[in-house]
């Protein structure tokens, strides 16, 4: 069916002259959600191995979940990261304007509030760790520690990242490549912020019920 | 914090001393010799020549898709040789030591291989054949192949390409090192926990596993992205979905599998490596541990990999079945279909890999109907091949043979696949040597497909074809070997030998064995044709010399570009019109036409930052595997380091002009992967200005 | 015994059999342990497995068929019908598609009334010729031994397992240390033997008769020499050999049994035997295990070269 002789004679053009136009910033967000999609998984296969270790079986006679989680301080903890989302949305919003100040400032609180979601983060687990629940003491205390600690490695990177374009919008303006990867940011940004939200769900509210 | 390991530890050297190098074993010291050698049979003709330079700029630093592939496949046939002499290894092994009146030899009770050393070898053997040989080779085809098939310049992100290469040849490079350092996993490729957990395997051997494919599935990952991206963004003008060939098409589903699943299997060996190494409790037998989620984490990324093989195979298969048969593929969108259809299946079947868990009857038949499901659109595509050949013209060259041999493959693996999906027939044969024969049909369907598209596409990348005369000795005495062996083991499975057995205790065994060693033999002969295939090829290049469409009835994109494909590809994009393109050029007789002017375009340049992520990469591995931490820090840090300073440098490529590539193309000599340098200085370089950004 | 469904069973299986041994070049088919199933469990496998076969050689026999005819009757040289256009047809698409679909359903079923009739756990294939007490046998693998506990016997042995015949028998196991597989390939179904979990198995034979038992699941450096010794044997000779063992002077406690739980090859599976055994013996097993007891693994595990005796004896061990 597909081998039809061309009737009237006239071919079809054979090749495509011209520039293809690349559109350098859609190919890099599509990669980059493609990306996401693996990290998803990454979070899929800890969240799984969370829920089989998150019996009384698999505390080993050690503190359980209700025991371990602070649904209080984690609430401080998603405050912190939704504003921090928050903050580099308004950057993204001086991107489209081209405003270079604004970029700057939205990223620093960005930071600024990453941060703090870390500081609480780890004042959280030094805690634990005084009260002698670590991640060595039974099956469940490691996927708790592991998980939460896997999201919290996420955002170390994203903060270095951002710190990374901090620089580079200070050096190089809003050039293609810094503006795909500003996006990119975003993307991974609001991305990590939506994983815990199902840490904060699935750990720290589930755990008090 | 830190797991206490045994054996001496120091900050410098981490737990490596003198005694970590096996020079008493001659086994390995042979081994180690043999690598030299070959090794500097390599090496010495490149510093003869004073070709360092050029191995450095053209193949090193590369980011040429073609080139990148090449090295995926040579990286491949080279493990998979290795994997070869593992598999030569264990049969000699087994042949010995049968019965309990067996001698033994080099401080063996039985045979020649003490448990500890034949128990390093068959995890190797997997390791290497699963990991190393077969995944590399087939993400070279899609390489090489799939941005041709689509009418692209190169792949979406060429560095990140060179990345992948480099990760996965990491991973290599901490197998071989096991060899010669250290020792290997004795758990299996599978890494069986609890036996992988520091209890049990104290030595280093299940770090270099867990750190090989770790670093390596993330090259893996890498690919897929980068491969869908292609396929999804890269296509020619024209090349709507329902034009995609079939080989482009089953590389997007393989990827969308590999993307999708290369993290699970992150996932479980980063708990595993968690509980080596900081001593949490994901894995162990106590404490809260659950064995049972490593098994299931690691076969919910096993299976799915499974596919991740086959499907490019199938595509390699529905490739060169119709060039050969010079009729179009029957059925092109019940192919597709069926190819996606595998794709999602293989998401539901993991638990058939352990139906003797002691799952209840109902889990256990849901997981059998639905591995059972796959054979439905596997027998889809075996009609849609058998009615490709119906009415053809068929020509039985080396790759077409390779091809239709898949084919009983395939329909052995299947009858056996469909046995071992049985729970009831599956605790008869599960663990059984039955199983290995049954999943050897279906990876040498995998590696038989590879050798068709190794023959078919050979002549694409290098401008010559293979020797024809030595290549069918290589398939004949290869299809010998695989007849010979697997028949015995079948029958071994149904005597009750089980997997892994280092010493047999069961003398009634032995004719059975004694034939699989001569399976072994032919396999061997088969590697002297290989090999021959090769010379003779080489030897004879000018005669074998090809135009752009090697085998005259080719019928997709890539063969309406030069043989060899030059650097750039296609001198001007080709406009799509219809599936099978080539094809409906030659029917309309203008495959001759040729593009009337050339316009410029804009070519990436070669970096050195994926080569040095590599190399750092196995700083980072071996590190962690001596536990030198300094070194694994370092490394790590320095990776951070180079991909920030990479985000820095501004370089955009270059443009090649359309005067260069008037001269390239007008050039009467072959272009291409081999002859790159020579014909860029031979245009002139101050065509190629800086490109601009944006 | 035989429930009649079996009987059918073997009225099937026998030519089939037959057929399958003369495929087999001719030779005796007395290795093919598979082929020669001890009664009811063993004999629903195989019989599934035969099932399995003739409907997938059904459906592959005609493809290798027209595989090979087509390879001879389309080959360029013999210049046959060519028809470069012919690329598609729905009624034979739909007819690929509807085959093995129609297998699937045809072998799913068999699937679901195989895996009720040997459910390891339950198999309802033993329940009509149910009829005594089952016998219940604890068997606990270590770093590479069989120790199977009768706990209402008090007693236990090392790498032999001794079980009335027509009687159906229970097992519970689980395994100090890594996974193990049972296996009898005659007898019973293989299940998976795991620390700090328990399984089931369970099997029946009508006939008296040795068996050879092995672990399928790789442990370790001692794997190949976890082989145990299965005797079938007359209810009689079974109440006789569980009197003689109950007078073993050997004792087994948790105490003595973390002694025999060290790293141990067993060369030529040597049996030993037990008598004042703890009849909890494999709840302390399965409860150190998720304590987290690790019976110490030595580095390297020398393999004893058997002596000649020894060695002849273990090679006649099966039948």
């Amino acid at each position: 069916m597909q081998m039809n002789i061309v009737k009237d004679g006239k071919i079809p053009p054979l090749w495509h002259y011209g520039h293809e136009e690349h559109d350098v910033i859609g190919a890099k967000t599509f990669g980059f959600w493609l990306y996401m999609l693996s990290d998803a998984l990454l979070f899929a296969g800890l969240f799984a191995a969370y829920g089989v270790l998150d019996h009384t079986m698999n505390a080993a006679g050690g503190p359980t979940e209700s025991q371990v989680v602070h649904p209080i301080a984690a609430t401080w903890q998603t405050f912190a990261v939704l504003s921090s989302v928050f903050a580099y949305s308004l950057a993204t919003v001086a991107l489209k304007r081209g405003n270079r100040a604004g970029v700057v400032l939205g990223m620093l609180a960005a930071i600024g509030l990453g941060v703090v979601f870390l500081g609480l983060e780890l004042a959280d687990f030094a805690s634990l760790f005084h009260a002698g629940a670590t991640p060595f003491t039974s099956g469940f205390l490691s996927a708790f520690f592991v998980l939460i600690a896997s999201h919290g490695l996420h955002m170390v990177f994203g903060l270095l990242w951002m710190l990374v374009m901090l620089v580079q919008v200070l050096r190089f303006g809003f050039s293609t490549a810094v503006v795909a990867q500003l996006l990119n940011l975003r993307l991974f940004w609001q991305f990590q912020a939506s994983v815990w939200v199902c840490v904060y769900v699935f750990v720290y509210l589930k755990g008090t019920i | 914090m830190l797991v206490h390991v045994p054996g001496p530890w120091s900050p410098l050297f981490g737990r490596l001393t003198l005694d970590s190098i096996p020079y008493s074993n001659p086994i390995i010291i042979f081994a180690f010799a043999f690598s030299v050698i070959a090794g500097l049979l390599v090496l010495v003709p490149v510093v003869y020549y004073r070709k360092i330079g050029y191995l450095f700029r053209e193949w090193l630093t590369t980011v040429d898709h073609k080139k990148i592939g090449i090295i995926y496949i040579l990286l491949g046939l080279v493990m998979m040789f290795r994997g070869f002499v593992d598999g030569m290894m264990i049969r000699t092994q087994q042949v010995m030591a049968d019965g309990p009146h067996s001698g033994g030899v080099l401080g063996a009770a039985h045979g020649y291989l003490p448990p500890e050393h034949f128990d390093q070898i068959y995890s190797s053997h997997g390791t290497l054949m699963i990991i190393f040989a077969v995944t590399p080779i087939l993400t070279g085809l899609g390489n090489i192949i799939v941005p041709l098939q689509i009418g692209a310049r190169d792949m979406a992100f060429p560095m990140m390409n060179a990345i992948s290469l480099w990760l996965t040849t990491v991973g290599a490079m901490l197998v071989m090192a096991s060899l010669f350092i250290g020792d290997f996993s004795t758990a299996g490729w599978v890494g069986l926990a609890p036996l992988t957990e520091v209890s049990y395997s104290p030595s280093v051997g299940v770090d270099y596993w867990l750190w090989a494919i770790q670093i390596s599935s993330i090259g893996t990952t890498l690919n897929s992205i980068n491969m869908i991206a292609t396929i999804v963004g890269m296509r020619a003008p024209g090349m709507r979905w329902d034009r995609l060939p079939i080989f482009t098409w089953t590389t997007l589903s393989t990827n969308i599998i590999g993307l999708t699943s290369f993290p699970i299997l992150g996932v479980a060996l980063a708990l595993l490596g968690a509980d080596r190494y900081l001593g949490t409790h994901f894995f162990t037998a106590g404490l809260g541990g659950d064995l049972m989620l490593y098994t299931n984490l690691f076969w919910i990324w096993g299976h799915p990999e499974v596919y991740f093989l086959v499907l490019p195979a199938f595509g390699i298969i529905s490739e060169v079945i119709p060039t050969f048969a010079e009729k179009p593929l029957f059925g092109y969108i019940t192919m597709v279909a069926a190819t996606f259809a595998i794709a999602g299946i293989s998401w539901l079947v993991w638990l058939h890999h352990f139906f003797t868990m002691g799952a209840g009857p109902y889990v256990n038949t849901f997981f059998s109907v639905a591995t059972m499901l796959v054979g439905i659109p596997t027998g889809v595509k075996v009609f849609n091949w058998v009615f490709t050949l119906y009415r053809g013209r068929l020509t039985f060259t080396a790759p077409m043979l390779w091809a239709v041999g898949a084919l009983f493959l395939l329909l052995i693996g299947g009858v056996t696949g469909m046995m071992l999906a049985i729970p009831a027939v599956n605790y008869t044969v599960h663990n059984s040597v039955f199983v290995i024969a049954h999943f050897h049909c279906m990876v040498l369907l995998i590696a038989y497909s590879i050798f068709a598209a190794t023959g078919y596409w050979f002549p694409k990348v290098f401008g010559f074809r293979l020797d024809e005369r030595s290549g069918k000795a290589f398939f004949y005495t290869f299809s010998l070997g695989t007849a010979v062996l697997f028949i015995a083991m079948f029958a071994l499975g149904f005597m009750g030998e089980t997997r892994r057995l280092d010493y047999l205790y069961n003398t009634q065994w032995m004719p059975a064995l004694v034939v699989e060693e001569i399976g072994i033999g032919f396999y061997t002969l088969s590697c002297y044709y290989f090999a021959k295939m090769l010379y003779v090829s080489i030897r004879d290049r000018v005669k074998n010399r090809v135009g752009a469409d090697a085998w005259g009835t080719s019928r997709t994109l890539e063969w309406l570009t030069h043989s060899p494909v030059p650097f750039y590809n296609f001198a001007v994009t080709p406009q799509v019109n219809t599936r099978d393109e080539l094809s409906w050029r030659y029917a309309n007789k203008v495959a001759d036409v040729q593009p009337d002017h050339f316009e410029a375009f804009h070519m990436p340049n070669n970096t050195v930052v994926p080569l040095l992520i590599g190399i750092l990469g196995f700083g980072f591995g071996f590190g962690m595997v001596w536990r030198i931490w300094w070194m694994a820090g370092f490394s790590l840090l320095a990776i951070i380091a180079v991909v920030i300073y990479r985000s820095f440098a501004r370089d955009k490529g270059y443009i090649l002009t359309a005067e260069a590539l008037a001269k390239l193309e007008s050039a009467n000599k072959p272009l291409g992967v081999v002859a790159e340098t020579q014909y860029l200085s031979e245009s002139n370089t101050s065509h190629m200005a800086e490109a601009e950004a944006h | 015994m035989i429930p009649s469904r079996h009987r059918r069973i073997t009225l099937f299986s026998r030519p089939l059999l037959f057929l399958s041994a003369l495929l087999l070049s001719g030779c005796s088919t007395v290795s093919y342990r598979l082929f020669h199933p001890a009664d009811s469990i063993a004999s629903v496998e195989w019989h599934y497995t035969i099932v399995d076969v003739v409907v997938m050689l059904l459906i592959t026999l005609p493809i290798t068929f027209m595989i090979a005819l087509f390879m001879w009757r389309y080959s360029k040289k013999r210049n046959a019908a060519y028809d470069p256009n012919w690329s598609h047809s729905l009624g034979l698409e739909l007819l690929m598609w509807g085959v093995p679909f129609i297998v699937v359903v045809v072998l799913g079923y068999y699937s679901y009334q195989s895996a009720m009739l040997v459910n390891p756990y339950a198999p309802t294939v033993l329940k009509s010729a149910e009829a005594d007490a089952p016998l219940q046998v604890d068997v606990v693998t270590t770093d590479w031994q069989w120790v199977f506990i009768y706990p209402q016997q008090g007693i236990a042995t090392i790498d032999d397992l001794v079980v009335p015949q027509g009687r159906a028998v229970n097992l519970r196991l689980t395994s100090t240390s890594v996974v193990n597989d049972f296996f009898i390939p005659q007898v019973a179904p293989m299940i998976d033997v795991m620390p700090g979990m328990r399984t089931k198995d369970a099997f029946e034979v009508n006939h008296a008769g040795n068996y050879e038992g092995y672990s399928a699941d790789f442990s370790g450096a001692g794997f190949s020499w976890m082989q145990f010794s299965t005797r079938i044997v007359s209810p009689v000779d079974f109440d006789a050999w569980v009197k003689q063992t109950q007078a073993s002077p050997a004792k087994l406690g948790y105490a003595q049994f973390r002694q025999l739980a060290q790293p141990t090859v067993n060369v030529g599976a040597k049996p030993a035997y037990f008598s004042g055994v703890d009849a909890d013996l494999f709840n302390q097993v399965y409860n150190a295990a998720l304590h987290g007891t690790v019976y110490p693994v030595p580095a390297e595990v020398p393999i004893p070269v058997p002596a000649k005796t020894a060695a002849a004896q273990a090679g006649s061990a099966h039948s």
